[in-house]
């Protein structure tokens, strides 16, 4: 179980998540102002959010295949709050940062 | 209420405008304000309770490591050959108790090197259960320190201590059942949950503390609800016996008991001796259903009886469900009697659900996934808490002195939460500082752990609020530092050394007490160092215990400051009085 593939598994499955809420965090007018200054045009936002979309997807189908239903979907429960707290913590960091530069 | 609209001056008119202003103020308080005041209180009314509960429960995914951990003198190997243990162990418990009639025997597992048995033997006064713990490699009594180890936690997060464990259940099922409602209520009350999913409005004092209670209770959403769904569901026999007790006799409750996980009674000795087969090839058979480690535990009925059977039991950690999977032998001819190997829709459905609240089945990463989330889980029961006063000590009719219930709340969040971090760590310190030949240490460890937590929350009593926070902050932060200082002082398994050997529960271990040691100390100088936008006031006042008054003039708390204090006092609360908000805006990192 604690082969190579059981790590390339979760690290696939936690990247894979981590991307796929990047893409939904983008996708909202709220952190494209925050992060470009400006809103994204409809059809970039609409591609974010169907990237997003497809990644999360992706993990399932990577999480059930590779672990069958009940380990998979454990695992992609798991995997799918950290990355969003990833995700959440890595804007408010960049926030911050560029809050403090903004100060000095 | 009393405002008055232009057009409502005629008396028809005033009836007119006080109905609908009646109406506005009803509609005013919708199901979202409802649903918040609910919120609000069940989550306060067990917040301490379900605090504890959190963290311990969520320590104790990681329980046989910290058994692990509190049992040094065990080294770490791996496990031998199941059907040699079995036979081991069981050979040395029929020395020690011939008579027994039932022995049930826990094999090792990667996680938890040793076996745990019991065995009962018949006596005047009713059965008799003995437990034992064996070395898994010379099947001989574990010469290890007493300790209850990780399975201490386990036990508290459910059944509490020093009360019957009954009551202790009834009790955690009333918290469970208050915290449902209130994820249920909070998700009504939480109006913008996916527009607001990534939000986080820093330095915005009483806003960013709704924030992190918000993004910690939606991120793990699918977390918490399955945690205090499940854990209502491990018990729901207690709390609803109805159907079992309205089957008509005890075999029938027994036949449905066995179906939800391995219950198997000792039938009558049919009293006539016979002796038993041996056992490892039996378990040897087993595995060659389930595979290598298949086999998780083997219990014997009637040994040495003509009516003698071996079940072998599956491991459980193999399977997310805890329903019974296991084969039967009869014990004198070795004859494969019974394979049971699933059960009915409804158990099913019971024994996921409880699988999914142990973890048990976890690998390395999803036990690590299990333990941050249900962290993040703990983390909101703490922010929700700590919002309670923050939200109230803006509004304070006398800043200074709070009425009796915010004093209540303030003193015992910081016994809940900072007092369990020193209660905790305290647990580990006195593993390894109590004499290893003292009477009942097991039991002491336990005590030691009481006596931490009540000497915190009587520091949290008698200190004025932000020093006690920062206080029992600092306290855990150096007795988790020290921990794996001790652990080179007291034991040669220190971080070094498992460092080096690839010991990665100890060396997991010591640097996770470090990390949480770190988390500590910020939250313990964050909360220090923020100073309220307002000068302090004096000296004075600010030493007085939060509860009492500041000055001497009673009817007018500022009624003693010099004129340009008092202009400040009465627009800015004083240093005490703003304390939790000083903690709030400790954890979000706002600076005046």
């Amino acid at each position: 179980m604690m082969n190579n593939s059981f790590w390339a598994v979760h690290m696939v499955l936690l990247l894979c998540c981590a991307a796929g809420f990047a893409c939904m965090a983008i996708s909202m007018l709220r952190h494209q102002e925050d992060i470009f200054g400006k809103e994204l045009s409809a059809s970039a936002t609409r591609l974010l959010r169907l990237a997003g979309w497809l990644l999360l997807a992706a993990a399932l189908l990577v999480a059930v295949s590779a672990m069958g239903w009940s380990f998979g979907l454990t695992a992609y429960s798991g995997h799918t709050s950290a990355a969003a707290g990833g995700v959440f913590l890595a804007l408010l960091t960049y926030e911050r940062c560029k809050q403090m530069r903004a100060n000095k | 209420m009393t405002q008055v609209m232009p057009d409502a001056t005629t008396p028809a008119n005033k009836t007119f405008a006080k109905k609908t202003i009646k109406a506005k103020a009803v509609k005013r308080r919708g199901i979202r304000q409802t649903m918040s005041d609910l919120h609000i209180w069940t989550g306060l009314l067990v917040g301490w309770l379900l605090y504890a509960m959190f963290l311990t429960g969520t320590v104790a995914y990681f329980k046989e490591e910290m058994t692990r951990y509190m049992m040094p003198e065990l080294a770490a190997a791996s496990p031998p050959p199941a059907a040699q243990t079995a036979q081991r162990v069981l050979d040395q418990i029929r020395v020690k108790a011939p008579e027994a009639t039932q022995v049930s025997i826990t094999l090792p597992t990667e996680r938890k090197p040793f076996v745990s048995a019991f065995w009962v033997q018949p006596s005047p006064q009713g059965n008799r259960f003995t437990n034992g713990t064996f070395d898994a490699h010379t099947g001989d009594a574990l010469q290890t320190r007493a300790t209850r180890g990780g399975e201490f936690f386990f036990r508290l997060h459910f059944n509490f201590h020093y009360i019957p464990v009954i009551w202790g259940r009834w009790i955690a099922g009333l918290c469970a059942m208050f915290m449902l409602v209130a994820i249920i209520s909070g998700v009504i009350t939480h109006k913008k949950i996916f527009v607001d999913f990534f939000t986080f409005r820093w330095g915005k004092g009483q806003r960013a503390w709704l924030d992190a209670h918000a993004g910690l209770s939606v991120l793990g959403l699918p977390f918490h609800f399955m945690i205090t769904w499940s854990g209502l569901i491990t018990l729901m026999f207690l709390y609803m016996p109805f159907g079992l007790q309205a089957l008509p006799d005890a075999a029938d409750r027994n036949a449905v008991t066995s179906e939800i996980r391995f219950f198997v009674p000792p039938g009558k000795p049919a009293g006539q001796a016979a002796p038993l087969l041996p056992v490892g090839p039996l378990v040897e058979q087993a595995e060659v259903r389930w595979g290598e480690g298949g086999v998780g535990a083997i219990q014997v009925t009637n040994p040495g009886d003509a009516s003698a059977q071996v079940y072998v039991v599956r491991q459980q950690a193999h399977r997310v469900s805890t329903t019974p999977q296991y084969v039967m032998f009869d014990g004198v001819s070795g004859e494969l009697a019974k394979v049971k190997d699933g059960s009915g829709p409804a158990a099913e459905t019971q024994g996921v659900l409880y699988g999914l609240h142990l973890g048990r089945f976890a690998d390395v990463v999803t036990r690590w996934l299990y333990f941050l989330v249900s962290l993040g889980g703990t983390a909101m029961v703490a922010t929700g808490l700590v919002l309670w006063t923050v939200k109230r000590r803006a509004k304070l009719p006398v800043p200074a002195k709070p009425y009796f219930g915010f004093r209540l709340v303030e003193r015992f969040n910081i016994a809940a939460i900072a007092g369990l971090s020193v209660a905790m760590t305290s647990y580990f310190w006195f593993n390894r500082l109590l004499p290893l030949d003292l009477a009942g240490r097991a039991a002491w460890e336990v005590n030691g752990f009481f006596m931490a937590w009540a000497a915190a929350l009587v520091w949290a009593l008698v200190r004025p609020a932000k020093r006690a926070w920062v206080e029992l902050f600092w306290l855990a932060a150096i007795l988790l530092a020290g921990l794996p200082v001790l652990n080179v002082l007291t034991t040669d398994r220190h971080l070094f050394a498992s460092l080096r050997d690839g010991d990665w529960v100890f060396a997991g271990f010591d640097l996770t007490m470090l990390v949480f040691a770190a988390v500590h100390a910020c939250l313990a100088i964050r909360t220090a160092r923020h100073k309220p936008r307002a000068k302090p006031v004096s000296r004075k006042p600010r030493a007085a215990p939060s509860g009492q008054q500041p000055g001497p003039g009673t009817g007018a708390p500022t009624a003693s400051l010099t004129k340009g204090e008092n202009a400040e006092a009465a627009t800015k609360p004083s240093t005490e009085s703003r304390l939790p908000m000083d903690v709030a805006r400790a954890f979000t990192g706002e600076r005046s």
